[in-house]
């Protein structure tokens, strides 16, 4: 920032009354008081009681949830025979930021892809929700999900397995089609 | 076996008072810390603690209850046991001695303050025989406060300034510097605030003639108020009693910003807790000082001869009027509770240098003057309600007007630091913009470029 862009403000001096405070303090009372009214009539409220009250049950224009585009927990996509969508190219552990994709490829069972994942593991304490995963994709067979509120009781739980990611997709397939 | 000598109408009034009063005040302070919350939520627009009950997590309760939270009234309990079973730490450089008496210190003092405060006024203690022991205690004229001494509000200052020493003992021995500056601004401000406070208390005690608080209320039963007769003192006392409590506008000495904790940084658990305690009790303590020097104690009428109820006269001795009157006094200290939260939650911190300004450029010169004005008017006589109210509207106007033709001293006196940009020493140059020529690479600074020392 250069010297000239400073912007030196001050306060312009404070007048008689101003400079005894107290007919200021009761002003700021009046001020205080007149939100506690506000606020027992639901007038100012503006906190949402959450485990009952959801985002994404309320319209966008109120600060509901944009379903479309947010980045919840992963899932792993299923194909039209119920199989890993996934063909364990390498893509989303590359692109990770984070780091926290850890894929085993193993030659695939089946004829139409060369190689499937036997294992996919992915850190949900290490994301960081950043979506590049599902953007790196080819297949579309990784994707964030809506779901955001869930937990575990270890740090070995919060490890999601390939099992677990498919399971997601059981899950959510209904609330976001893929 | 003969009566022993101690145990007249009075002491036994005492005991009562003290194992009540005693009670309520410890509950009050878990309630004021939860209303604390929640005032201060609805003023910023929030709901506050909502959904504490008393099911505490039990599922038994919980179905008993079935999931009502009782508006968030179990947080205080919630509190009270999540701190009890917190780990107590101490730190290793630690005295441990002060340590563990500083909490101590900080809660003793708030309760004994409590001691001298006339709850119930007179009660006309009835002739009692207790079955057994066959002793019998006379009739009498008794006082319904914890102990009815005769320096009174003496009493109220010596026992107020002993809680400088829990904030100061407990800062120096956590040994950590942020606590230790919270402690020493603490003490500083408590002593600075003690004077105005003595000499608000001065005032008071020109006007009503006497040291007990029981006559002080009886005073102002037949000359109305000293809140109408005597708002400067009012005012003073007031603002002293917020200093003298360590709150906010005066809570420089837990300043979250500068201090992380402040004195009680080091402190956890229950003596983390008992220091919250004893701030919620001295605001307590100070409220019912301020009710029964200023508002009239338990008297409604704020004129003699307007709106008296049976009940509340001096005449009115019965055990009914002294609850009566208990609860009067107490709605009285609720509502000024209810004041200091509406300070805090309103008015920002000051600074401490203006803290210290305030203290000795304002309160301490206009509470000398009040004491002087009162001393004079008591001295000519002129000492009827509306003779003090003139007395103190012409002293307000007075300092109102000469309040700017004082000469200002009120800079700060800079320090001048080597390679300060704001106060630089003499002669040196001030150097603005990144220093480091790598920073300069990407992105000339003109302006630095011109000052640089380079």
């Amino acid at each position: 920032m250069r010297d000239a862009d400073v912007m030196v403000l001050r306060p312009a001096p404070m007048n008689r009354m101003e400079s005894v405070y107290l007919p200021e303090v009761f002003k700021g009372f009046g001020t205080t008081l007149k939100h506690v009214f506000t606020t027992f009539s639901g007038k100012s409220l503006r906190t949402m009681q959450y485990p009952e009250q959801r985002r994404e049950d309320m319209p966008v224009e109120q600060g509901g949830m944009e379903k479309k585009n947010f980045r919840g927990v992963h899932r792993l996509n299923r194909d039209e025979r119920g199989r890993v969508k996934c063909v364990a190219c390498m893509m989303c552990p590359t692109i990770c930021p984070a780091r926290c994709i850890h894929i085993e490829a193993a030659e695939s069972p089946w004829d139409d892809r060369e190689k499937y994942p036997a294992k996919f593991e992915i850190d949900e304490l290490r994301c960081i929700y950043c979506g590049m995963c599902e953007e790196a994709c080819p297949v579309d067979a990784i994707e964030l999900t809506t779901e955001y509120d869930f937990v575990g009781r270890s740090r070995q739980e919060m490890i999601f397995d390939k099992e677990k990611l498919l399971k997601v997709y059981d899950v959510t397939i209904t609330k976001k089609p893929m | 076996m003969p009566k022993p000598e101690f145990l007249t109408a009075q002491f036994i009034t005492s005991v009562l008072t003290i194992t009540i009063v005693m009670q309520i005040l410890l509950a009050m302070a878990g309630l004021s810390i939860y209303f604390e919350r929640k005032i201060s939520a609805w003023m910023q627009d929030r709901y506050g603690p909502n959904r504490t009950g008393f099911d505490l997590g039990l599922p038994v309760l919980k179905s008993l209850f079935r999931g009502f939270g009782f508006w968030g009234l179990g947080q205080s309990l919630a509190d009270g046991i999540k701190m009890l079973l917190k780990e107590d730490f101490t730190p290793r450089n630690a005295d441990k001695a002060l340590f563990m008496l500083a909490p101590a210190l900080a809660v003793i003092p708030a309760l004994l303050g409590f001691a001298i405060i006339p709850w119930g006024g007179t009660l006309a203690f009835p002739e009692l025989t207790i079955p057994v022991l066959n002793w019998t205690i006379e009739a009498a004229e008794v006082t319904v406060a914890g102990a009815n001494i005769s320096i009174g509000i003496v009493y109220l200052l010596a026992v107020g300034a002993i809680s400088i020493y829990a904030v100061a003992l407990g800062s120096w021995a956590s040994n950590n510097k942020y606590s230790f500056l919270g402690g020493m601004r603490a003490a500083s401000q408590m002593l600075s605030y003690e004077i105005p406070m003595g000499l608000s208390i001065l005032c008071v005690l020109l006007i009503t003639g006497t040291l007990l608080p029981m006559a002080m209320v009886d005073h102002q039963s037949q000359h109305g108020w000293l809140i109408f007769s005597q708002p400067l003192a009012c005012l003073i006392f007031g603002i002293c009693v917020l200093a003298e409590c360590n709150r906010a506008p005066f809570d420089n000495a837990e300043c979250e910003a500068e201090l992380v904790g402040g004195y009680h940084t080091e402190y956890s658990s229950m003596r983390f807790g008992l220091f919250f305690l004893a701030e919620y009790t001295h605001m307590a303590t100070g409220a019912a000082i301020f009710a029964v020097m200023f508002l009239g104690g338990w008297h409604l009428s704020p004129f003699p001869g307007v709106f008296e109820i049976p009940g509340l006269r001096a005449e009115d001795t019965g055990i009914l009027a002294a609850l009566l009157k208990f609860g009067v006094l107490f709605g009285k200290v609720v509502l000024l509770i209810w004041l200091m939260m509406l300070i805090r939650w309103t008015l920002p911190r000051l600074r401490f240098d203006q803290v210290m300004q305030v203290g000795w450029q304002a309160v301490i010169p206009a509470s000398m003057l009040l004491v002087l004005m009162n001393a004079t008017i008591v001295y000519l006589g002129r000492t009827s309600l509306v003779e003090q109210l003139i007395a103190n509207v012409l002293l307000g106007a007075a300092m109102f007007a000469t309040v700017r033709m004082l000469p200002k001293s009120t800079k700060n006196k800079r320090i001048r630091l080597a390679g300060s940009r704001f106060s630089p020493l003499e002669g040196e140059v001030a150097v603005a913009g990144p220093q480091i020529d790598l920073a300069r690479e990407d992105r000339p600074v003109e302006g630095s470029a011109r000052l640089g020392a380079h």
